[in-house]
């Protein structure tokens, strides 16, 4: 596994030891390894008092895994309920992703279930099991994985993986020691391995490191997989928008791979079979875009290439910086040519600096979007089936594109249930996603929540109140993935609401609304038709009979004119009937439309 | 449809005409149409020869299919409750319309489908009987509750005809305090005087009216005295029209400075409303004549105004339609009403009010100085 280096989507006024101008501030003495290629990582360094000459004050420092301890709420511990959550989402999460890497077609059984009285107060001991068909994890990188924070092979590739960072499972492992003081279990085995390997993962908090403990090997029926297990203090929820039920589902939904199999407390064992055969192809990273980046980012990736020169550090460790941008960087960005031929090594901070502006001063061709992996129209359209019984659906893949520089790809599926115990006033449900990772709470605040309440979704037959999420019986899931989604928090629950995340967003919901309203029309047609229908049997005898009386006229009248009017508004029920069949054709040539579209992606 | 001439057996022919009609279209199979006067502001003209606004050449039509038969169903159905009441000579209110057609789909299950679910579904079939017969609705025996048009005088005699024949005399005089009220259809009442009758002061206020009599306003001016009560009712606006054409007396309006009174108020007791367009020939007074408050009362009597209330919506409403009255109402766009459209465009403009019952205190010491200062308005010609 690679530890990584430079951290784009991590918030590096929060976390100060994330800045490498400052590290180099504070540690003059120890530096020298801080200057090589792996510089500003944050060490887990075991707590080292200091004395200063200026103050009696011990000034300590922390190491990730104390930090992370401290501060748990931060990566979705911050409730009971939430930490059950959070903890089978960073296993299934990691368990997915492994499957993707290895080229594997995911099978995953999950079990969550309560086995006794929590030591928190009013809190459930709960069992956590996820087990997959992956690759497995090679022994020396088990604690790497489940006890080290940090350490992570996908942190800042610019991959549209699951996981970032590499911090959330060294959490749930950090969250089960602190409540039930056993850490991770882990069984894991790869194809080289006769044996399967069994044994404890606990954090070392002090050094952040992962401390195995006992380790011993056994038979295991498969090539290859990973289980693991946590004991921890907490609450089962399983139904409403932060349940379980509703992260498996989601889960589901936008990996149509997936063969889930799950047993929930008082829920009979639930399989979900893949609808699809295809392991998706998640796409090389590219590398960095320098409009993407900040001062402090730009730096730390420059110590990835020691003592390159800085022309050669610009043109291979960025995309879209070519000969061309060093030329325009010398002849109108005032750096010299001499400072291009400079190793990297030999740059102050202040060079860093004017070439850093110089760069953001530059016309760039907008980064590529090769990056970004969708699910595809016709996967969504099989796996939203799997959701319930749904009336009719309707999905959307857009284009990649590129939103605040940074590439991305909106899909969207909503689908109208069965379910008639749906109340048509409440909210229809929202599912969210970024990077296939279902997303459960703080929704207002989301990016994907403000796009939906930006719709004007009457236009599209929903009710839908003023400036809110339209009502009845829909589900309405949105994807978005990107190598750089920017969240609001760690936890990554929350989607930030650019201008320009949210037009693209509206954008991709306009188009799904615009292909459901045509179901949505035909059924209105046929309703229309019913009634008229219904109208001309109720009402013609009644209007004729009251003619009759007031004018007194004899029954030969009333017979002629009870036919005369059947005939009369017959004619307005085949005029329905016939907007009925034009509104079932469009429906029918969109459903053509889209199969042909789905067959030529598939031969291609 | 031409409007419905005033006989008795006017409306039962028309209603057996129109549903004739009908039949005979249904019976050759052919869509029947029915169009009805459109009473809204862009089909009114105000005529100044006559007075009031009368309704242009614009026609509602409303064509029998499949979405409109349920509509037509009801209003045959409540067609006939009113012409059965009309034979009868039986009255009722809207509501209790309600509630006898409720009453006829109970006992009998095959008018199910036409059943009212609120008292508002059938208040607009009602409506819609009077906008196709171009009728009023108290022409099919359906009154509102009389408000408004509290009366008094010590000269005026009311002789009312009774259904049965038989003939009522009201003398005011002999009432003491009491008001005579007149009913929403007062075209069934004749008038005299025992005395010479001076002028009829209508009041906005129906309490400052009475405060006029208790004072002995009537015992003083040979007059008519009456309160509006607000934006008059048909009866007060039927009862001004009677006092003008059968007394052919000078009327005075007495009320608020204020956009609200000037349009929703004024206007219809003089000119009728867009609303009324077909009845308005008999429910306007169209020489009812602004006696104040007049912008120029505030600074002659050094009366307290005050600002239009922003956060006030009537108020902030009404001047909002003040504008739209100056641009697109005819009253107020013909040059014979120059005078109250400047009233307007100065309430627009000022953005102030001043109440009628500001006059009490010109002379806190004398309850008679309001008296006095209408008075003096009449006598000098100080209104508009």
């Amino acid at each position: 596994m690679l530890f990584v280096l430079f951290f784009p989507n991590l918030d590096s006024a929060k976390l100060p030891w994330l800045n490498p101008g400052m590290a180099k501030k504070q540690s003059k003495a120890p530096s020298k390894k801080e200057s090589s290629s792996e510089a500003p990582a944050p060490k887990a360094a075991a707590s080292t008092p200091r004395s200063s000459s200026s103050s009696n004050k011990k000034i300590t420092t922390s190491s990730t895994a104390e930090y992370f301890s401290k501060n748990l709420q931060q990566v979705g511990f911050s409730s009971q309920t939430k930490a059950v959550l959070t903890t089978l989402k960073e296993a299934v999460d990691n368990a997915l992703d492994a499957c993707e890497e290895g080229g594997i077609l995911p099978e995953v059984h999950v079990l969550v279930e309560k086995v006794g009285q929590g030591s928190l107060k009013n809190s459930d001991q709960i069992r956590v099991r996820v087990e997959d068909n992956g690759p497995g994890i090679d022994q020396d990188d088990i604690p790497k994985v489940f006890g080290e924070y940090l350490a992570s092979s996908k942190f800042g590739r610019g991959r549209c993986s699951r996981g970032q960072q590499g911090i959330g499972i060294s959490a749930a492992t950090t969250w089960a020691q602190l409540t039930s003081a056993s850490g991770a279990k882990v069984i894991t085995k790869t194809k080289d391995m006769r044996k399967a390997v069994s044994c404890m993962v606990e954090v070392d908090i002090k050094n952040n490191k992962g401390v195995i403990k006992q380790r011993e090997t056994l038979d295991w029926d498969r090539e290859s997989g990973t289980t693991v297990e946590f004991l921890i203090d907490g609450r089962i929820q399983l139904n409403g928008e932060a349940g379980l039920l509703n992260y498996l589902n989601g889960t589901s939904l936008v990996n149509p791979h997936l063969t889930l199999t799950y047993k929930l407390p008082e829920l009979e064992v639930h399989t979900v079979d893949r609808v699809s055969n295809t392991i998706p192809d998640v796409p090389e990273a590219t590398e960095p875009h320098p409009h993407t980046m900040k001062l402090g980012e730009f730096i730390a990736h420059s110590h990835l290439f020691g003592q390159t020169k800085v022309s050669g550090w610009l043109k291979k460790g960025f995309s879209r910086v070519h000969e061309g941008v060093l030329k325009d960087l010398t002849k109108t960005g005032g750096i010299k040519s001499s400072l291009l031929d400079r190793s990297l090594s030999t740059l102050t901070d202040a060079e860093f600096k004017d070439l850093f502006v110089a760069i953001q001063n530059q016309q760039l061709m907008a980064p590529s979007t090769k990056s970004v992996i969708s699910i595809g129209e016709e996967a969504l359209s099989k796996s939203i089936r799997r959701l319930g019984d749904v009336d009719f659906f309707s999905v959307l893949t857009r284009k990649p594109t590129i939103c605040d520089f940074k590439p991305v790809q909106i899909e969207v599926a909503i689908a109208r249930l069965q379910d008639k115990g749906i109340e048509a006033e409440s909210a229809v449900q929202v599912i969210r996603f970024a990077n296939r990772v279902p997303l459960q709470f703080d929704k207002s605040a989301c990016a994907i929540v403000q796009a939906i309440q930006s719709v004007n979704w009457r236009a599209y037959g929903l009710a839908q109140p003023k400036d809110s999420v339209p009502q009845g019986p829909y589900i309405i899931a949105v994807s978005v993935v990107s190598p750089f989604i920017k969240f609001k928090n760690a936890s990554k629950e929350t989607i930030d609401a650019s201008d320009e995340l949210v037009e693209e967003l509206r954008r991709a919901l306009i188009q799904a609304g615009q292909k459901l309203s045509r179901y949505i029309r035909k059924e209105f047609k046929a309703n229309e038709l019913e009634e008229k229908l219904r109208h001309i049997e109720q009402f013609c005898p009644i209007l004729v009979e009251g003619l009759c009386r007031i004018t007194k006229a004899p029954d030969s009248r009333k017979k002629k004119a009870e036919e005369g009017l059947v005939k009369l508004l017959g004619r307005d029920a085949r005029d329905t009937e016939k907007e009925l069949n034009a509104a079932a054709e469009v429906l029918e040539a969109q459903k053509v439309k889209s199969d042909k579209a789905a067959d030529a992606a598939e031969a291609s | 449809m031409a409007r419905a001439a005033a006989t008795d057996d006017a409306i039962p022919k028309m209603s057996k005409e129109l549903c004739n009609r009908l039949l005979m279209d249904l019976e050759k199979a052919k869509r029947p149409v029915l169009y009805a006067t459109k009473c809204s502001l862009d089909n009114a003209n105000y005529n100044p020869k006559v007075g009031y606004l009368t309704p242009g050449n614009k026609k509602v039509a409303t064509e029998l299919n499949v979405s409109s038969v349920k509509k037509m169903s009801r209003a045959i159905f409540m067609l006939e409750i009113l012409l059965r009441n009309l034979s009868t000579g039986a009255v009722n209110t809207k509501r209790e319309l309600y509630y006898i057609s409720k009453g006829e789909i109970k006992h009998n299950a095959s008018l199910k489908p036409l059943d009212f679910a609120d008292q508002d579904e059938s208040d607009s079939i009602i409506d819609f009987i009077c906008e196709m017969l171009e009728c009023y609705r108290e022409e099919v025996n359906c009154y509102a509750n009389d408000r408004g048009g509290q009366t008094y005088s010590q000269q005026l005699v009311v002789t009312e005809t009774l259904p049965d024949g038989d003939k009522a005399v009201v003398d005011l005089s002999k009432l003491g305090t009491s008001p005579f009220q007149p009913k929403n259809r007062p075209q069934n009442l004749k008038l005299s005087a025992r005395k010479k009758i001076d002028f009829c002061l209508i009041v906005e206020s129906e309490g400052t009216a009475n405060t006029l009599v208790a004072n002995g306003f009537t015992k003083r001016h040979n007059s008519i005295l009456m309160g509006a009560q607000g934006v008059p009712s048909n009866a007060v606006r039927g009862w001004c029209k009677l006092i003008q054409d059968q007394l052919n007396v000078p009327l005075y309006f007495f009320g608020d400075l204020d956009a609200y009174t000037m349009q929703n108020i004024f206007r219809t007791l003089k000119a009728g409303s867009a609303a009324s367009l077909i009845r308005n020939s008999d429910f306007s007074a169209p020489d009812v004549r602004f006696l104040g408050v007049l912008p120029e009362d505030i600074k002659k009597y050094d009366l307290s105004d005050y600002a239009v209330k922003e956060n006030d919506a009537q108020e902030v409403r009404a001047l909002k339609k003040a504008t739209d009255a100056l641009k697109n109402d005819p009253f107020f766009q013909d040059k014979r009403n120059k005078g109250l459209s400047q009233i307007l465009k100065w309430l627009l403009e000022h953005k102030r009010r001043c109440e009628q019952q500001a006059f009490f205190m010109v002379d806190p010491h004398d309850p008679t100085m309001p008296e006095k200062i209408i008075v003096e308005k009449i006598k000098k010609g100080n209104y508009i």
